[in-house]
């Protein structure tokens, strides 16, 4: 019966190479675990509740006045910018010659559930910049947000303009009704006030389940072929693998925070309307005067370009820049493309601006 | 006999045959319950006492968890009935843009690009339709209030044995919350008046 089959040998064979390869798998490649995903060299130069702020080593002499802090998102840690020596963000701003501090939100615990807006934009984000003003001699600094981290970013910046000198929102989820994508589809619908009452903060469980709901077939299958098919390449392996390790790293959201963000930006959409309060300070995007720049994805399935771009427009800079990439959510910080094209073209403007 | 005033009620025989169980059991606990505590009460000593006199509670949340799982179930075949849906639909577009059984390596990963392609066109327009999002929530808030129950009946049992509740334990968290807010703005002000009175 075999011998009439039509089936190609090379089918067979690909199947025995690829059989083989998830037996090899083990032997050839770490475990996510044994990887050390802090890539650039920093110092933690200051520590409030679980929030710490990064200091980067200078790789090269600094170059710029302006010191940069980067404001990164609510969902997986910072080691997405600095993830792989030769797509690492941070790195590649170190190089360029600008003093680069990161805040890392921590890992709230069922303690810090009451932890909201306020105390992000007004306490951990407003401490860290006069820290670094404070340590740089400076009056202000460029802010960067990114993905969530951006929304807090651009709260921060509409109440504190002064301390911001150059604005950088990568991603920023900003226009919940606009967002097109299926996160923003789960929130509309989600009863925020009775999960933070019951559950308290938002278990990373739920954030892994809303991310299986993006492309499910693409990355929960396809991904891991690759995966096992490319074993042998060792710059693949080890880029896939610290990306996956980052994937599968999620901190729970406080519970005041998450609630706060579903009912304002994506059920009522109150900060693109200027309607929303942080603390008890209304929230005005029209303070934000400085230099801005906004940087979004044409192929974002986590923050659609209809969501991040309507800050463009909402502010009140009158030296702004708006740039669409051709590419996606992680791909816009963590690619060859952000090397090549990203990276440059912010630093370029953030030099004429430091 | 259960009193029921609503004629939906009426009308409806399983609901009158939960309430009738329903009914039943809280009658048997109640019963139980007051039979037995006075000899508890004599027999028993310390947190005990308290579990005992706390058993009716976890018998209503326990009634109680049963209804909520029969509304669950019915999300939950919902959402299990809208990803089988889906994948059949989708399966059969696939079938027909590939009608033969590929034979070649190029052909294998040709009709496992369309297969992807399809299958998460399709399913990336059902997690976006309003039918996903209202069961969803749905599905997600009756999980919570099993949830709640739950936490009603380790609160119970908490309390039995002198241990402060998840309430209790919130309104400490909220406490400490208030404090370190008003503590860490105080800070920081100062800090700002330090720095500009050095200027």
């Amino acid at each position: 019966m075999l011998s009439e089959s039509n089936v190609d040998p090379k089918v067979i064979e690909e199947i025995l190479k690829f059989s083989k390869n998830v037996i090899d798998a083990p032997k050839l490649v770490s475990a996510p675990d044994e990887i050390n995903l802090e890539v650039t060299p920093h110092e933690v130069v200051q520590e409030i509740d679980k929030t710490r702020l990064l200091h980067y080593k200078p790789l090269v002499e600094t170059k710029y006045k302006t010191p940069l802090l980067i404001s990164y998102a609510l969902i997986n840690r910072y080691h997405i910018l600095d993830i792989h020596p030769e797509k690492s963000w941070v790195k590649n701003l170190l190089e360029q010659g600008f003093e680069v501090y990161m805040l890392d939100w921590g890992t709230p615990t069922s303690m810090d559930k009451y932890l909201d807006f306020d105390d992000y934009v007004n306490g951990y984000l407003d401490a860290s910049v006069e820290f670094i003003k404070n340590q740089t001699s400076t009056e202000n600094i460029s802010l960067q947000g990114y993905c969530t981290g951006a929304t807090i970013a651009t709260a921060y910046t509409a109440l504190h303009p002064e301390n911001v000198k150059n604005y950088v929102a990568t991603a920023p989820v900003i226009d919940g009704w606009k967002d097109t994508t299926v996160i923003s589809n789960l929130a509309k619908h989600m009863d925020a006030d009775k999960m933070v009452d019951i559950i308290g903060n938002m278990p990373p469980e739920f954030m892994y389940y809303c991310f299986s709901v993006l492309k499910p077939f693409e990355q929960g299958i396809e991904k891991y072929i690759k995966f096992f098919k490319n074993i042998d390449d060792k710059k693949y392996v080890d880029n896939f693998l610290r990306v996956e390790k980052w994937l599968g790293d999620t901190p729970p959201i406080p519970g005041e925070l998450f609630k706060q963000w579903i009912k304002d930006i994506y059920q009522k959409n109150l900060l693109i309307q200027n309607q929303m309060y942080v603390g008890d300070e209304l929230v005005n995007l029209k303070n934000i005067d400085m230099p801005m720049f906004t940087q979004v994805a044409v192929g974002d399935h986590l923050v659609s370009p209809e969501c991040s771009m309507p800050l463009h427009y909402a502010v009140g800079s009158e030296d702004k820049i708006l740039k669409i990439y051709p590419t996606g959510h992680v791909g816009m910080i963590a690619s060859s493309l952000s090397q090549k094209k990203v990276l440059p073209e912010m630093g370029k403007w953030l030099a004429e601006r430091s | 006999m259960v009193s029921s005033n609503s004629s939906e009620t009426l009308n409806d025989p399983s609901v009158e045959t939960i309430d009738y169980y329903k009914h039943l059991s809280l009658f048997w606990t109640d019963i139980i319950h007051l039979m037995s505590s006075k000899p508890q009460a004599l027999t028993s000593i310390g947190p005990m006492r308290a579990f005992a006199a706390n058993s009716k509670k976890i018998s209503v949340e326990l009634i109680e968890i049963n209804e909520k799982l029969f509304e669950f179930n019915k999300y939950m075949t919902e959402y299990y009935n809208q990803l089988s849906t889906t994948w059949g639909i989708a399966q059969k577009k696939v079938n027909l843009k590939v009608p033969e059984i590929p034979q070649d390596v190029e052909q294998i990963e040709s009709v496992k690009r369309i297969w992807i392609d399809i299958f998460d066109n399709d399913f990336t327009e059902l997690f976006d339709s309003k039918k996903f999002g209202d069961n969803y929530g749905n599905l997600v808030s009756k999980e919570l209030e099993l949830t709640k129950h739950w936490n009603n009946i380790t609160n119970v049992i908490l309390q039995s044995v002198n241990l402060p509740s998840k309430e209790e334990i919130d309104e400490v968290y909220k406490e400490i919350h208030s404090l370190k807010k008003r503590v860490s703005k105080l800070e920081l002000k100062l800090k700002k008046e330090k720095r500009k009175n050095a200027e």
